[in-house]
């Protein structure tokens, strides 16, 4: 017998989680304030009651707010990525940033921030990014078989070479800037590694439509997605027209992916792990899996978050390094599990 | 009753000919048994009758209708197919495998009713897969699987069911209880379709063979019309080992 969590049991623990760890952060950093006052402060903003202090209101509402709201609607957005990748790739090792989706975000961004687009309008640089996660992710697609079906290997064969021929890309369009564009270049690095001080409302504000739409794209498609797991013959002698359906959640993990990593910059492993995690709880049917792996991913995007800004403000930190420290290692007990007979 | 009429089917990968005006007439009600040489396009033809290829030359019809005029979930309710291999790299239970059978009769955004757990439980017990039902599937062996992918198909309630190879990977006692559950659906008036290279052992559960070499149907009919010492050695280029055309080796429960 298969031992699972019930998706409501999952969901009663985590989103009161992710609840409490947005509260904290909120609360906490160089000025930290009671939960009374962040209650304050968030009434406020919303035209109840008195604000805070004017440097207390702006941090919190101006400042934190939407570096919190970008964490919560970005990791259910990767999250769901990977999870859509995954099945339909009927691959566990699948995710955004193996399959060259993330990688291809990452060059759009670097042309618009080497280029200078980013900083003629902000517009550019989420349009660019989505452009070179399409692209990037198309090619993979087409070179490892396309619409006539493609083995895990060759999947696999082309993402790390797409990989490896972008990230060639964006080192030498770093390296072709001169000492005069430094700042690009740092922009570049700080985005390559995940930055979310920035972060501004309508940020925010467009990574959660994003994820809305996205995540309420994915709904009419969630038995599909369970079906793709078969290889193609199973999955269309059911009734599923695997061509279409592919191409349809293909084309929603690339947006959620693109729009995400557009705001906030490289973010590594959520896309991989955070399913992972979600399915060892909840089992692979994907109706329950998705909001699970949608609220853990934000659980562990503001809680990365948490980590660097409030716990280790003076390290250096950034959230996308904090996110690799903490998804290598459970990719590693992923590959012990392989390795002693246990499938993902 | 359904009956399903192939005509001029051709299909080609790339510059390779597999199948070129094969034609085939299944009763509704019936069993038959599809057989052939390695590579001779066994499954390219059960994949255009399930309509999960692409026709490119002739028509596939049940009761009249043309697949191509079908809508998937429609044709889906109405043919089926068990892959020789549509395995799922998750960790599924059972259950939960033969459940995606009912996906064609379910509403995109509606969820399993009474009826469709009713179906599963069923096909589960048809297959006597009920008692590793609520296992993962990565745990189950090679037979086990094979018996809840033939549960997801029974599940789908279709009228017509094809199957590859549907008792490789069996040992005896579940071969036969397979075959013999084909066998009363098709007494039951299911129209099915079976694949398979032993003759021996299919034969005489089937009302009808179809022989496909050299890209089409080369003989249909009955078992001692169609199995004979001559049909045996230009189909299989092989002299027959039974005297009298098949060898009808019969195997049933003790």
């Amino acid at each position: 017998m298969n031992r699972r969590m019930s998706m409501g049991m999952f969901l009663a623990i985590v989103v009161p989680l992710v609840v409490a760890l947005v509260g904290l952060s909120l609360s906490q950093g160089y000025i930290t304030v009671s939960f009374a006052d962040l209650s304050r402060a968030l009434a406020a903003s919303l035209g109840w009651g008195e604000p805070l202090a004017e440097d207390q209101q702006t941090t919190i509402i101006a400042i934190r707010l939407p570096r919190i709201l970008i964490a919560v609607f970005g990791g259910a957005a990767l999250a769901v990525a990977g999870t859509i990748m995954q099945a339909v790739f009927r691959n566990p090792l699948a995710s955004p940033e193996i399959l060259g989706t993330a990688q291809g975000s990452a060059l759009g961004a670097t042309v618009a921030i080497a280029l200078g687009w980013a900083s003629v309008s902000t517009f550019w640089m989420p349009v660019s990014a989505v452009v070179g996660a399409l692209i990037v992710t198309g090619l993979v697609y087409g070179i490892a078989g396309g619409t006539k079906g493609f083995s895990v290997a060759s999947l696999l064969l082309a993402g790390i070479a797409m990989n490896t021929l972008v990230g060639a890309l964006i080192a030498l369009a770093i390296s072709r800037l001169s000492y005069d564009d430094w700042g690009q270049g740092s922009q570049i690095l700080f985005w390559l590694m995940g930055n979310l001080d920035s972060t501004r409302a309508a940020d925010a504000a467009v990574v959660g439509v994003a994820m809305v739409v996205g995540i309420a794209c994915v709904v009419p498609f969630l038995r599909e997605m369970d079906l793709m797991t078969l290889k193609d013959e199973g999955a269309s002698a059911l009734g599923v027209n695997v061509v279409v359906v592919r191409s349809v959640l293909l084309l929603i993990a690339c947006g959620l992916t693109a729009l995400t990593v557009a705001f906030t910059g490289g973010i590594a492993f959520i896309g991989l792990v955070v399913p992972h995690m979600a399915r060892l709880v909840v089992g692979p049917v994907h109706r329950k899996l998705v909001p699970c792996a949608a609220v853990l991913g934000s659980l562990m995007f503001v809680g990365s978050d948490y980590l660097c800004r409030v716990l280790f403000p003076d390290s250096g930190l950034r959230v996308g390094v904090v996110m690799s420290m903490l998804g290598a290692p459970f990719f590693l007990y992923l590959l012990v599990r392989i390795r002693r007979g246990q499938r993902l | 009753m359904t009956t399903v009429f192939a005509r001029g089917l051709g299909y080609s990968y790339g510059a390779h000919r597999v199948l070129d005006a094969a034609d085939l007439e299944l009763d509704g009600g019936s069993m038959t048994l599809l057989a052939g040489r390695n590579g001779a396009g066994k499954s390219t033809l059960l994949g255009l009758l399930a309509g999960i290829l692409r026709l490119q030359d002739g028509t596939v019809e049940f009761d009249g209708r043309s697949i191509q005029d079908l809508r998937v979930s429609d044709r889906a309710r109405l043919v089926t197919l068990v892959p020789q291999d549509s395995d799922t790299s998750f960790e599924y239970t059972g259950r939960e495998v033969v459940m995606m059978g009912r996906h064609p009769h379910i509403p995109r955004f509606g969820r399993p009713g009474p009826a469709d757990f009713d179906a599963v439980q069923q096909a589960l017990e048809s297959t006597d897969a009920a008692e590793f039902a609520d296992r993962n599937v990565q745990t189950l062996s090679g037979g086990e699987l094979r018996r809840v992918h033939i549960a997801r198909a029974l599940a789908t309630q279709a009228p017509v069911l094809l199957a590859d190879e549907p008792t490789a990977n069996l040992d005896l006692e579940h071969a036969v209880a397979i075959l013999d559950l084909l066998r009363q659906l098709a007494d039951r008036g299911h129209t099915v379709l079976l694949s398979s290279h032993d003759l021996n052992f299919m034969a005489p559960r089937c009302d009808q063979i179809a022989l496909l070499h050299e890209r089409c149907i080369r003989h249909l009919g009955s078992a001692d019309a169609v199995l004979t010492d001559a049909v045996i050695a230009e189909v299989f280029g092989v002299q027959s080992a039974a005297p009298s055309g098949y060898f009808p080796r019969d195997f049933g429960p003790l």
